[in-house]
């Protein structure tokens, strides 16, 4: 099988861009990816792109109006799109253009604007209409249930799961101080997180990710271009699952859409004890508490014993694997860029290249989850 | 938005998704206070709402079985008055969960009500996981989902 | 020329009739079901899946969740390609030639009379600042390409004759929407919808599901060798974009298209299409657009070939025997079910609509208004 790389990757500053309208910010992303892996657009053989479902920005079949701005004129171009693992997806795909053996170099661009409309309104019509939909509260609604499921599933003591959550929440928003891309900036405590207010409970308002505008482009290349780049990070393993749409037919908390793609990327990258194994795991963590269940459902620990990761130090970057050291979707979160963002990140890694790099990152995860719980993507990257 | 210039737009979509006939008779069903299931013949579960075949084992799932309306609360959650959004049903506060009602092997997502919201802490603690419900039956029934107005933790 | 080594092994295809009544899950479902069968292999058979549909046209977002089960996904690496299903055989096959994956269902599902008026949605495609307030939608930035087509020789009588060709081949099509027996004076005689475009030369909006299977050359073997069909093989594919705005392009010399089919007949070692390729199925959204793109394609005047009755089903390369877009159109699998249709002829099975001799075929795809992104697919016996 080919061996494909990234080599290169860029990021728009995100957070609420009203200097910028869509094209401008897809432009800002593609040509800082251009700029890390030293190309031009012309040494790009395709594009494959993707966001959050067209109602988000109100303009159908975005790729089109975006085309320009993907520097796609004249170049195969596809839309890939999967809701919140849009991202992982997007590199997916970018993948499988350059294994098949039909490109070179294909880059893949993830995209939202958030703030020209609202995005919970939007998130709620992924639910079908005829049962689930009037019970979609947006994305907190589902998942402060998942939430609340896992928290109530193990002999977990509450207040120690609380705490690890807000530890969560204050780890990641220390470590976007230190990104410049970052969206939220702030120093908080446990307590700040504790108090603040509820959203949908038990997940109150630290716990849970802001939205953002943003673009991130990652390019990926074949072994022949790659080996002449100083900046490479290959792909060694990548999976994907999703399960059913009605959300009261799948365990949440035992979730087996998390569960397979983590054990068959693994088996993939050869990986036997992905916490000793992996130096860094750029999760999907729009919410504090699913941070915590990813360690389990990716076997970092027992399930039930992901607080204790959190209150040990285990996830930190002193620790054992340091997850989301970017500061994550809890700090930075324009949808359809986010789970790209996650592979970026896990790529500068491994690169040597992070603005919070972790010494000596040989091996790095990302990992992008979507729709109403339904949907996990996960791919290994290293040197 | 503040300082910012822009365009304002409206986008505002009719749609008309069909039912299918196993829908119509899972609604027609609920306008007589009954909820309905269907059976998967190779994994034996009972999938509600009534389905056309099941999700895991791929098959046409044509055994239809009445289930109880009344069952365990596998999930909730109390959702706040700062999560507000263009088309949401109810203002919040209000209750959501996943019930598995008694005969059904897959989870109901709905409503839950007549439970003061007022205190969280107390509400999250009403209608938490294990908790028993019950349906409440709308008085006007039109065979939609909301034939059920809510469930009720019962003391 | 590069072996691909890729075939596809079975087609399923659910007319109008079949789909209008079921919910898009349901239709789903059973061509799903159907094409496992037709084929005698199980869920498990298949490894992969490369799902198209797009959110507004559906109603419900990140639309592939809804109906993701029907597509026997449960716990599989299934993914979704919007805008056009010709891209999801694109990625499929691109899934299967990186080796991970030794199957994959290609499948799209529109239902055009669940959903707002096309036009609505097309209309919405177009940016908010500048084309959408004008109104620029399909019809209209088709339109306004055929006005500019009519400026350098191509008469309302051509795009008539499209119309009649396909809407004629339509009856010989079981699975096709709208089928006519019309004459040049009958399209003619129909009104303005946007001129120079009559109501005929639009295409007819259905409801549609699309489904086929594709396989590694052992895994299509082995899955046909119980069937009465050999695999259709790819031989080579290309797509390419244009830019977006309207006034950016070349609405008659599409380069874009160009580059697409360049790359397919390369990669199938065709040095001269307009010979070695039997039949063709060409996006033919609107009418005038069947000539344009066969222009692009073949590098021969489409007003000439359609006057010389090259494209008609008894000349020399049939275009659009199924009826293609104007007798049937779920607007986002219709690109997939250009591909089933040529696999269709590949394998001797179209039935009443099979053109004979045909070794080589070709399916293209254009989508976005004017035709702004094509794609190429050439399928060999």
């Amino acid at each position: 099988m080919r061996r494909v790389a990234v080599i290169g990757v860029g990021q728009t500053k995100h957070g609420k861009r009203n200097d910028v309208n869509y094209p401008e910010l897809v432009y800002e992303a593609v040509n800082r990816a251009l700029e890390h892996a030293e190309l031009t657009i012309k040494e790009v053989d395709a594009i494959v792109t993707g966001s959050m479902p067209a109602p988000m920005e109100g303009t159908n079949d975005p790729q089109l109006w975006l085309t320009d701005a993907l520097g796609g004129y004249l170049k195969p171009l596809m839309r890939v799109a999967t809701c919140g693992s849009t991202g992982i997806s997007l590199a997916h795909s970018a993948y499988y253009h350059v294994a098949s053996g039909l490109f070179d170099v294909v880059m893949a661009v993830g995209m939202e604007k958030m703030y020209e409309n609202d995005p919970q309104g939007t998130m709620t019509t992924v639910a079908e209409p005829y049962y689930q939909r009037i019970f979609t509260a947006g994305a907190p609604g589902i998942f402060a249930q998942q939430c609340n499921a896992y928290i109530h599933r193990y002999d977990i003591p509450k207040e120690k799961l609380r705490e690890a959550a807000a530890e969560v929440s204050v780890r990641n928003h220390l470590d976007a101080l230190k990104n410049p891309y970052a969206h939220i900036k702030m120093k908080i405590t446990v307590d700040d997180v504790l108090n603040s207010p509820v959203i949908s409970y038990p997940v109150r308002f630290l716990d849970l990710c802001p939205i953002s505008d943003g673009a991130c482009a990652v390019i990926f290349a074949s072994e022949e271009i790659a080996k002449k780049s100083e900046k490479v990070a290959w792909v060694k393993g990548l999976s994907y699952a999703g399960d059913e749409h009605n959300l009261g037919d799948k365990d949440l908390v035992n979730w087996e859409s998390a569960i397979k793609p983590a054990k068959e990327t693994y088996k993939m990258a050869g990986i036997e004890n992905p916490i000793k194994e992996i130096d860094v795991a750029e999760i999907y963590n729009p919410f504090t508490y699913q941070e915590i269940l990813y360690y389990e459902l990716f076997g970092f620990c027992k399930p039930g014993e992901g607080y204790k990761l959190v209150l040990e130090g285990v996830v930190t970057k002193d620790g054992e694997i340091a997850c989301d050291p970017s500061g994550g979707v809890l700090c930075t979160n324009p949808i359809g860029a986010s789970g790209l963002i996650r592979v970026a990140e896990a790529a500068l890694q491994v690169m040597g290249e992070a603005s919070n790099q972790v010494d000596g990152c040989v091996t790095a995860l990302a990992h992008a989850m979507g729709g109403v719980n339904q949907l996990n993507g996960l791919m290994v990257l290293g040197r | 938005m503040e300082d910012v210039r822009v365009l304002t737009g409206m986008i505002s979509l009719t749609y008309q998704w069909v039912l299918s006939s196993t829908d119509a008779r899972f609604f027609d069903e609920l306008k007589n206070k009954k909820i309905m299931g269907t059976k998967c013949p190779e994994c034996g579960r009972v999938l509600v709402p009534a389905r056309k075949f099941c999700p895991r084992c791929f098959v046409d799932t044509t055994e239809w079985v009445e289930v109880s309306d009344e069952g365990i609360i596998e999930t909730s959650t109390l959702v706040g008055e700062k999560l507000q959004f263009e088309g949401q049903p109810i203002k919040p506060p209000y209750g959501l969960a996943i019930i598995k009602l008694d005969g059904a092997d897959v989870g109901l997502s709905h409503f839950i009500g007549g439970i003061d919201f007022s205190d969280p802490e107390k509400a999250m603690e009403k209608m938490k996981p294990g908790m028993r419900v019950k349906a409440v039956w709308s008085e006007e029934r039109r065979g939609k989902i909301t034939d059920i107005q809510y469930f009720k933790p019962l003391e | 020329m590069i072996q691909l080594e890729v075939g596809i092994v079975g087609v399923h295809i659910a007319s109008h009739s079949e789909v209008f009544k079921k919910t898009v899950r349901d239709a789903v479902y059973d061509c799903t079901k159907g094409l496992l069968q037709h084929l005698g292999i199980g869920k498990d058979d298949i490894d992969t899946i490369v799902t198209a549909s797009s959110d507004y046209y559906q109603g419900i977002s990140c639309s592939n969740s809804y109906y993701f089960e029907a597509t026997a996904s449960y716990l599989k690496d299934s993914t979704k390609v919007e805008g056009n299903s010709i891209h999801a055989f694109m990625y499929a096959l691109m899934r299967i030639l990186s080796g991970h994956f030794d199957t994959a269902l290609v499948l799209s599902v529109t239902k055009s009379t669940e959903i707002p008026q096309i036009s609505a949605l097309a209309n919405i495609s177009s940016d908010p600042f500048y084309q959408r307030s004008i109104g620029i939608c399909d019809v209209t930035a088709a339109a306004l390409q055929a006005a500019k087509y009519m400026e350098i020789g191509a008469k309302e009588e051509d795009f008539a004759e499209v119309c009649v060709k396909n809407l004629k081949n339509a009856f010989y099509n079981e699975k096709a929407y709208r089928k006519m027996l019309i004459t040049v004076e009958d399209v003619l005689d129909s009104p303005y919808i946007a001129t120079p475009l009559r109501e005929l030369e639009c295409p007819a909006h259905c409801d549609g599901v699309c489904a086929l299977l594709i396989a590694t050359k052992e895994k299509a073997k082995e899955i046909c060798k119980n069937s009465l069909t050999e695999p259709a093989w790819v031989a080579g594919v290309g797509w390419s974009s244009e830019s977006y705005f309207l006034g950016d392009r070349d609405l008659i010399k599409s380069q874009a298209l160009k580059k697409a089919s360049e790359r397919a007949f390369k990669m199938a070692g065709i040095e001269n299409p307009i010979k070695e390729i039997d039949v063709a199925e060409i996006s033919d959204t609107f009418a005038p657009q069947e000539l344009l793109w066969f222009e692009n394609i073949f590098s021969k005047s489409g007003i000439d070939a359609i006057r010389d009755g090259l494209t008609s089903i008894d000349g020399e390369l049939p275009v659009n025997p199924s009826g293609g877009s104007l007798a049937t159109n779920p607007p986002i699998a219709r690109g997939l079910l250009r591909v089933a249709e040529a696999a269709l002829q590949i394998m001797d099975v179209a039935g009443a609509c099979q053109v004979e001799d045909v070794n080589t075929a070709l399916a293209h795809e254009a989508y976005g208004v004017g035709g702004q992104h094509h794609a190429v697919v050439v399928l060999r016996r």
